[in-house]
């Protein structure tokens, strides 16, 4: 942790050090401006679908299409997977990358109504490694404001969420946590995650 | 600190607990190093002992304590659980500052006393928030944080029924929140003080277990291992914590003291 820590210190302190307008700058961040733009855009668009006046099927066909647009699935997917992606054949990683992809829009879109009212307030954003944090003010009625920060890469070309922090909880972190546990615990077996993740989706295994 | 509250009637408990269960997990081979990289990462060399522990709590929590917060949801609107929320937060003030000064983080213990004096008068006894919308803003401080900050390493994960998520240095650290706190010493005699006392660690609990309907209670039911991703976060979200309070480095003069010209 201490490693951690003090590397992203350094990394930050280096951002910091460099300045706006100096050249190294990693291939894949984009500038933070460009990232912050595309956040305020996304934000929009979400919001504008969840606080909409459409019925519960349009506004979840409205938001797969955000998500898809918007977020680096098969890049989170692989991140979610860890060491096993690169030991796991072929057909298994694309089998894992479409369940991934249903599983991420399942519980995105179940959480709809919950979501009636909210909006959000751009702030500061940093580059970090190869990719550009920014952070927001989600607010909810009845809920106390949260500070989510989005982490935008350029890795394909466009600029794409690969990582959403709530709060100081990163959500690809913890899904790589809960699923190298489960795997742990499941002789390291890829095909029985594959059996869980459509278990989860309500598929039959 | 607000789970601290609790330690008293649990660590008995939990102690005779861990007394009978003295499961640790194994490491994984020393030939698979990406497996024992991840074992390291994940810190928790008690897992086994702790994933008994997390049943019982588990097992607690549906049958006694989640029905009593959704209870404590239905019967109180928001507005009074919202001023149930600060009252508790207002009772934690001297904790929160001795911690704060512990921290040497002076803008923090400046916000703490702030909070206490505008939320005690102008909040009614700490019942309306009053200092955040004046830019005194809450934050929350433990003996646990304060150790982190001096240096004091985590140790390995620990969980515990009731008191949840924690680790050797955060778990004590609750104890000496306890030890901080004038209120566990005001009235020791007193039948109607003590009963105060245990009102406000009920209080506590059903407040606390109340805000994790949103948050906790979601992520754990779209996880495949509950375990393992309420480890994961509490662990984020306490690195995350102390991060906030190393980066608070705030000048001590105020935004109103002129700064010397420099020319």
């Amino acid at each position: 942790m201490l490693t951690r820590r003090t590397l992203l210190t350094a990394s930050l302190a280096g951002a910091a050090a460099l300045g706006p307008g100096l050249p190294p700058r990693p291939a894949h961040a984009g500038t933070p401006e460009q990232a912050a733009a595309f956040i305020e855009q996304t934000g929009k668009d979400l919001t504008g679908v969840v606080n909409g006046s459409a019925a519960k099927a349009d506004k979840q066909t409205q938001l797969k299409s955000i998500v898809d647009r918007a977020v680096d699935v098969d890049e989170v997917a692989r991140f979610c997977l860890g060491r096993y992606w690169r030991t796991a054949p072929p057909d298994q990683q694309q089998q894992y990358l479409a369940l991934f992809h249903q599983v991420l829009l399942k519980n995105i879109t179940g959480k709809l109504g919950e979501y009636q009212g909210v909006t959000f307030v751009v702030g500061r954003s940093v580059v970090r490694d190869d990719s550009v944090s920014v952070a927001t003010v989600v607010t909810r009625p009845g809920v106390a404001p949260a500070n989510v920060e989005w982490v935008v890469s350029n890795a394909t070309g466009a600029p794409r969420i690969v990582d959403v922090v709530a709060e100081g909880t990163s959500l690809r972190l913890t899904q790589r946590s809960d699923y190298a546990s489960y795997l742990a615990h499941n002789n390291n077996s890829v095909p029985a995650l594959l059996d869980a993740m459509k278990q989860q989706l309500g598929q039959p295994g | 600190m607000r789970m601290g509250a609790v330690k008293n009637v649990v660590l008995l408990a939990s102690g005779l607990a861990l007394a009978g269960l003295g499961g640790c997990a194994t490491p994984p081979p020393a030939s698979d190093p990406d497996a024992v990289a991840e074992f390291n990462q994940a810190n928790d060399p008690l897992e086994p002992t702790n994933r008994v522990l997390y049943e019982v709590n588990t097992g607690l929590d549906t049958l006694v304590l989640r029905p009593l917060a959704l209870g404590y949801t239905w019967v109180l609107p928001q507005f009074v659980r919202t001023g149930v929320h600060n009252v508790l937060n207002n009772l934690d003030s001297p904790v929160l500052l001795a911690n704060d000064m512990l921290q040497t983080k002076p803008r923090r213990a400046g916000d703490t006393l702030m909070r206490f004096v505008i939320n005690t008068t102008f909040g009614l006894g700490g019942i309306f928030d009053v200092a955040t919308d004046w830019g005194y803003p809450y934050h929350d401080a433990g003996f646990g944080q304060t150790m982190a900050l001096w240096g004091v390493p985590e140790g390995p994960y620990l969980f515990l029924p009731i008191l949840g998520p924690g680790s050797p240095r955060d778990t004590s650290g609750y104890g000496v929140d306890v030890v901080l706190d004038p209120l566990t010493w005001v009235g020791l005699n007193n039948r109607t003080v003590a009963t105060a006392g245990y009102i406000r660690y009920g209080v506590t609990l059903l407040d606390v277990r109340a805000g994790l309907f949103d948050s906790l209670d979601k992520a754990t039911a779209q996880a495949l291992d509950p375990y393992a991703t309420e480890r994961s976060l509490y662990r984020q979200h306490r690195d995350s914590e102390i991060e906030a309070v190393r980066a608070d480095t705030r000048a001590t003069t105020p935004a109103w003291f002129a700064a010397p010209a420099t020319h």
